[in-house]
């Protein structure tokens, strides 16, 4: 009877621990962050160049199921997440940014603002994201901020964004871009410029 | 020592099997949720949405983009003799028209930057064919994108979303629609 009982927690802990691990590794678990893994990183703006692919490995495809679901395929898109500002802090509501670029390597571009869950944040601002068309050509600001910011051209809310992230979307990206991330694409840079209490 | 050698190896391979057969069902499983939550929420079978410009309140899918118009169909082309007939209506700005597979694999994509696409999915397993794109899952999700960063540019999309189609065949005719 004792052996059986042991046979018994022993299938039951091998379970757990399989399913924790899966889950764990996968990013499946609550709270679990969308940047613990993916395979390329352009000062500090990461992706994972196997998104929407069938030779994507099993982890990924989990995670990228979850936190990505119907991506397209890097030919087509690529997209990067950014968790941090420049000096290596988590992105938060009660800070504000400077996110600043140039032109970029594709055919149209997007850096859009999400929340902890890989929602858009529940405010009525309407100020989501930056494109290519609003940023024009050339180099390009815009603050992120809980509150419309006096002044600047472009503004992103992060109202009710908790702690969040930023993805920017490259569509119909330049070959060079697959072919050498790190050296074709100069990703826009974020500055914290003030903090106050969270809300 | 030795009678724990058992349980041990028990252990082992039963946190092996699971961990590999949780990985290898999570997209189905995270894919049919999407599939039946969409389903829900007005993603109609065999025919493409009327889609609501993405915002906090509107938004379905993690990460969706403002600045894009979206229109999905789900299909299932479980029964035998059954196809889709799918075609994307005219946009001037980018457009593409994307297939996605049970397993969550972007399988093809079609860019349609300023013209019209038309394209047949059949079911797995088929022939290749002109036209055509084999899907390797009975069942998915089209999508179409089109760039609509404003809400001028996406009632635009939306006039144009008019001429977009995500048709059942069977046997060379067109099916009843669905009805969920």
């Amino acid at each position: 009877m004792r052996r059986f009982f042991a046979y018994l927690l022993a299938v039951l802990a091998g379970s757990a621990l399989g399913l924790g691990s899966a889950l764990w590794m996968a990013g499946l678990l609550p709270g679990a962050s969308t940047m613990a893994f993916g395979d390329v990183d352009v000062r500090g703006w990461r992706s994972d160049f196997a998104i929407g692919s069938d030779a994507a490995d099993a982890y990924t495809r989990a995670r990228v199921a979850r936190h990505g679901l119907l991506a397209l395929a890097r030919s087509e898109a690529v997209y990067f997440t950014r968790t941090t500002d420049d000096d290596g802090a988590p992105l938060r509501e009660a800070c504000s940014y400077r996110l600043s670029g140039g032109a970029m390597p594709a055919g149209w571009w997007s850096v859009t603002l999400y929340d902890a869950a890989s929602m858009l944040p529940a405010n009525t601002d309407g100020a989501l994201s930056i494109d290519a068309g609003r940023a024009g050509a050339g180099a390009w600001e815009a603050v992120i901020a809980a509150d419309r910011p006096t002044g600047a051209a472009h503004w992103i809310s992060s109202r009710k964004a908790g702690t969040f992230d930023l993805t920017l979307r490259l569509y119909m990206p330049d070959r060079a871009v697959i072919a050498d991330p790190t050296t074709a694409l100069d990703p826009p840079s974020i500055e914290r410029l003030t903090c106050g209490k969270a809300p | 020592m030795k009678r724990w050698i058992g349980p041990l190896l028990v252990m082992l391979l039963c946190a092996a099997g699971v961990h590999f057969a949780a990985l290898h069902a999570a997209p189905t499983v995270i894919m049919a949720r999407a599939m039946d939550m969409l389903a829900q929420r007005g993603v109609a079978l065999h025919r493409f949405t009327n889609p609501e410009r993405v915002t906090p309140q509107t938004q379905n899918v993690v990460r969706s983009s403002p600045d894009l118009y979206y229109a999905l169909c789900r299909y299932d082309l479980s029964n035998p003799g059954t196809q889709l007939s799918v075609q994307m209506g005219d946009w001037p700005d980018y457009q593409s028209l994307s297939f996605f597979a049970a397993q969550t694999d972007n399988f093809a994509t079609i860019r349609g930057t300023g013209k019209a696409v038309a394209v047949r999915l059949l079911p797995p397993g088929s022939p290749a064919a002109d036209g055509a794109i084999v899907s390797p899952s009975a069942k998915g999700v089209i999508l179409i994108r089109r760039l609509a960063p404003s809400a001028e540019r996406f009632a635009a999309a939306a006039a144009a979303g008019k001429a977009d189609r995500c048709r059942l065949i069977w046997k060379d005719r067109i099916a009843a629609p669905a009805q969920d």
